[in-house]
């Protein structure tokens, strides 16, 4: 799968573009009551920055403000869903083979042995990093700019 | 209503898809009540109930008919709906104070870009909930004393409800150690092992279902604001899940017909309301115009001073179980 240009990688964080990473950093400072340079593209949401549920919505809200765009709900999960059959995306919890090479290809700003053989549904937010709003941001601005 | 007395709003919106249907009642507006709109129209904004203290302060309780999943799911249009209806209620029966209640505190930057949209001070309830968290878990430390674990500790209710307990000089156990930035606090390493080590929790997040039951000891009170609940399932024998956010009123509350409804469909019960409805009356009351909570900011000082004058209206923290008074 190609990537939409401009998406990071766990290799590329440095390459972010000024102009979109101030307003996902700002984001999230005002979001989780931080200073701007508490905030970095590697970081982990809720390990590093603390993050609670209701944070994800304010940090959503703050993004879709800031950009114009609408994210949808649970956005980041359901394109790691596509293509993947609900039957063959996890089984008891676990996510398959399938399913992890998917999100794999659909956060490559997340290291892919993070991504490994046990991982459950559940877990998956764990490993979101600032990044992966980041790419987000710069994948809806891609479908907006196409119309 | 006289034109002198403070006035307040409460902002709330349906719970279910049958609360729609009963608000489309209450609004006479039959696309609503028949399931014909599905409540994200502009045009079935309306009134719930009348509240307030007599000769005192008047309250009305106001609606935006969209259920939970359609307030998360498009909170622009959450917060336009809510702006509209502050810009009804200001055009017709202008108030001192808006409180906001539920997810409408939620959405939006906790209430922050309503504010910034609006000319009439906005408050969350985040100072009244705190109140009543900390009061009721006092009450219960008074009869079980000991180390109490506050998880949803980096919630700004929670932070606040640990300052103030560890200011009273309980040993407190929180679940963040972001949340333990500068208070005389101990820190666990999970919620269940904050949990776990003390027979009074406190769950302070605003969404439930973030603690393994099991890690509740046997003879422990969990005083609880979440909804859902806390624990991810039933709790084992002998541990007390108690509401931390109910709020008895005095003989002086008024409320009519639909506000006894408010308060049965709300999940009251007939004896009691929660904390934050309160929060906006105060306000008004007071004439105050600086909110008590808005976005993150909860000032500790500011849950000690609304508590001082919840109390001197007449207001008081409640341990219940459900719709009832719970005994220790």
């Amino acid at each position: 799968m190609s990537l939409t240009p401009g998406i990071l990688t766990a290799d590329t964080l440095d390459q972010a573009d000024p102009a979109i990473w101030e307003k996902v950093r700002d984001a999230f400072a005002e979001a989780l009551g931080l200073d701007e340079d508490e905030v970095e593209l590697h970081h982990k949401i809720i390990e590093d920055l603390d993050a609670e549920s209701l944070d994800f919505l304010d940090i959503a809200f703050r993004l879709e403000r800031a950009f114009d765009i609408k994210i949808p709900r649970g956005g980041i999960e359901s394109t790691a869903r596509e293509g993947v059959g609900e039957e063959d995306y996890e089984v008891d919890g676990v996510l398959t083979s399938a399913a992890l090479a998917r999100l794999r290809e659909a956060m490559p700003e997340v290291p892919a042995d993070e991504l490994e053989d046990g991982l459950r549904t559940a877990e998956v937010a764990e490993h979101f990093r600032v990044a992966t709003f980041y790419n987000l941001v710069v994948h809806l601005l891609a479908e907006k700019a196409k119309g | 209503m006289s034109p002198t007395r403070p006035r307040f709003a409460f902002l709330v919106h349906a719970l279910s898809v049958p609360h729609q249907r009963v608000l489309g009642l209450r609004h006479f507006t039959p696309g609503l009540a028949f399931g014909r709109r599905d409540g994200t129209s502009p045009y079935d904004l309306g009134e719930v109930a009348r509240v307030g203290l007599k000769n005192l302060v008047d309250g009305v309780v106001v609606d935006v008919p969209m259920t939970p999943g359609q307030m998360l799911e498009d909170q622009g249009r959450a917060l336009a709906r809510m702006e509209r209806l502050v810009q009804s209620i200001q055009r017709s029966e202008p108030v001192h104070a808006i409180g906001l209640g539920s997810l409408c505190a939620v959405v939006a930057g906790r209430g922050s870009a309503l504010a910034d949209r609006v000319d009439v001070p906005i408050t969350t309830g985040g100072a009244a909930t705190a109140w009543s968290l900390l009061e009721n878990t006092r009450a219960v430390l008074a009869v079980r004393p000991g180390p109490v674990a506050v998880l949803g500790s980096r919630s700004p209710v929670g932070r606040a409800v640990a300052a103030l307990l560890s200011a009273d000089g309980f040993r407190v156990v929180v679940d963040n150690k972001r949340a333990a930035r500068g208070l005389p606090v101990e820190v666990a390493d999970s919620p269940e092992t904050a949990a776990a080590s003390c027979r009074v929790v406190v769950g302070a997040g605003p969404t439930g279902g973030t603690l393994a039951p099991g890690a509740l000891q046997p003879e422990t009170v969990l005083v609880d604001v979440a909804i859902p609940a806390t624990p991810a399932g039933p709790v084992g024998a002998g541990v007390r899940v108690l509401a931390g956010e109910a709020v008895s009123v005095p003989r002086t509350w008024s409320r009519g017909g639909w506000g006894r409804v408010y308060q049965v469909l709300a999940g009251y019960g007939p004896f009691q309301v929660y904390a934050c409805l309160i929060e906006p009356l105060v306000m008004a009351a007071q004439g105050r115009k600086k909110p008590f909570a808005l976005g993150r900011n909860l000032d500790p000082d500011d849950v000690v001073r609304f508590g001082e004058a919840a109390l001197a209206y007449g207001f008081a923290p409640r341990l219940a179980r459900g719709w009832f008074a719970a005994r220790l």
